[in-house]
């Protein structure tokens, strides 16, 4: 398993390079504009490369020929939703060292405001992660990725309806109810993502 | 343990091809040769042995294991070779053995090293910059360094020139030498089976139709030329498939010995696995 993980990290390595440019001119242009903006495009960033992992195995051929090697299924299911985590995880540090160094250079306190912006991006990126990972196993990367679209288009097709129609949303005055939430439900949302994905994986025909 | 691979009765339904009760086995010590056209089901028997695909029924045996309870004790002890590289693109030689390292217990590093240097496969090349020759020999390299006591090849010599095939089997043949390893090796470049393989195992439209010694079966059967005349006479049991030219047949025989005692003046040639190979694809029976 940790052959597997070492595989995924070792292949991003040349996107990580690129990320690493990237974000340095992202910082340079919001940073000073006081935009959080840049905090997602980090995270979203690093989330993505969990289903560029994916296309990479499939140009290779990769997992085929890795089942015959002592791996199991579950290793293989359980192995991409951890490097998923690790990359999330590294998306979000990368964003809180940015927002820092940032407040640092522009002379301002660093604001708590930031940190719950990097956590409720985290854990969106989770749940996005969680939706496409079983829609790429089922039916490939190409057509997960336009799934995806119609899949982040919904919510806010809702939303908008819901707005229509005067639908008043149930608010409340404490924040720390949507954070609990929020965390339960990227937790579920993995929990339910995996075992669905081991359960596509299991019967796969190589 | 005799055999090193046991398939009993392997069954394997798809809309439009099936394996028909597949069984053969792998003695401890020998390569086999597994050969019939493309889409025979060779490469469907051998995703099967490897739980790649499910099978409907039979048994498989590997290392004197069966490979839907000890499927993972057995893949480490087994390499596989695949039709094509399977490492991705970005990688060098140096981290496909980081992550094997840590995948099988058994890696040995040094021996790996030796692998590349005697193949002389570059480290500080990504492998997209390989040659096909070069991916392949480093798949073999990475299927020998973790001490397999079976190796399991599918088409791995195909698309590649004469001179690397023959540096290829050379490795195989050295493998083999303790005696206690064995070798599955399908393939359609029949000349190199001629060269190594022990038993020949012929499948043809998902059926298993010859599985004998080498030697045997090319000293047995033989090729009768013969008129329309002398093939009216020969009874369906004594030859297995015929091939009818513009003015004789030409008649694939099981035990040429009889044939030529039972007409003395017969026209009879030694036979290759790859003419046993057409009279069966292209013949009639």
């Amino acid at each position: 398993m940790k052959g597997l993980i070492l595989k995924d990290l070792l292949n991003l390595k040349s996107t990580f390079k690129m990320l690493g440019v990237m974000m340095l001119f992202f910082a340079v242009v919001f940073i000073p504009q006081g935009n959080s903006f840049i905090f997602g495009i980090i995270i979203l960033m690093f989330a993505m490369m969990v289903v560029t992992t994916i296309s990479y195995d499939d140009l290779a051929k990769w997992d085929a020929y890795a089942l015959t090697m002592p791996v199991t299924r579950k290793e293989m299911v359980l192995s991409k939703y951890l490097v998923m985590a690790i990359l999330n995880t590294l998306g979000a540090v990368l964003s809180l060292i940015v927002g820092v160094v940032g407040s640092v250079i522009m002379g301002q306190s660093f604001d708590l405001e930031i940190l719950a912006i990097i956590g409720a991006i985290y854990l969106i990126a989770l749940i996005f992660g969680s939706v496409i990972i079983p829609l790429i196993y089922k039916f490939g990367t190409e057509k997960a990725r336009l799934m995806l679209i119609l899949c982040a288009l919904l919510p806010t097709a809702l939303m908008l309806l819901a707005e229509q129609f005067n639908v008043s949303l149930p608010t409340t005055g404490n924040p720390w109810i949507y954070l609990i939430l929020l965390i339960g439900f990227s937790v579920a949302g993995v929990i339910l993502s995996y075992l669905i994905s081991l359960k596509i994986y299991s019967q796969k025909e190589f | 343990m005799i055999n090193a691979i046991e398939i009993k009765n392997l069954n394997k339904k798809y809309q439009d091809f099936q394996l028909k009760d597949v069984s053969f086995k792998v003695p401890r010590g020998s390569i086999v040769g597994f050969i019939g056209e493309n889409g025979a089901g060779k490469t469907t028997t051998i995703k099967a042995m490897l739980n790649l695909v499910s099978r409907d029924g039979g048994t498989i045996e590997m290392l004197g294991m069966d490979t839907l309870k000890d499927e993972k004790k057995i893949k480490e002890s087994v390499g596989v070779v695949m039709d094509g590289c399977n490492f991705h693109d970005n990688l060098k030689t140096g981290d496909i053995a980081k992550m094997l390292a840590s995948i099988y217990k058994k890696w040995n590093q040094e021996l790996y090293q030796q692998y590349l240097k005697k193949f002389k496969l570059p480290d500080n090349k990504i492998i997209k910059a390989f040659s096909r020759g070069m991916k392949m020999k480093l798949q073999i390299a990475v299927a020998l360094s973790h001490q397999p006591d079976l190796l399991i090849l599918d088409e791995a010599t195909s698309g590649l020139d004469p001179i690397v095939r023959e540096e290829i089997l050379d490795v195989f043949m050295d493998f083999i030498q303790d005696e206690e390893h064995s070798i599955l090796i399908s393939s359609h470049i029949t000349s190199d089976l001629d060269k190594i393989a022990d038993y020949i195992v012929f499948i043809h439209q998902g059926k298993i139709l010859l599985d004998e010694e080498k030697e045997t079966l090319l000293s047995k059967m033989g090729i009768f030329k013969c008129g329309e005349e002398d093939f009216g006479k020969l009874e369906a049991s004594e030859y297995l498939r015929y091939r009818k030219n513009q003015f004789s047949f030409e008649v694939l025989v099981n035990d040429k010995a009889a044939i030529r005692k039972k007409y003395p003046n017969a026209l009879m040639d030694g036979v290759t696995i790859e003419q046993i190979m057409l009279f069966y694809g292209r013949g009639e029976k």
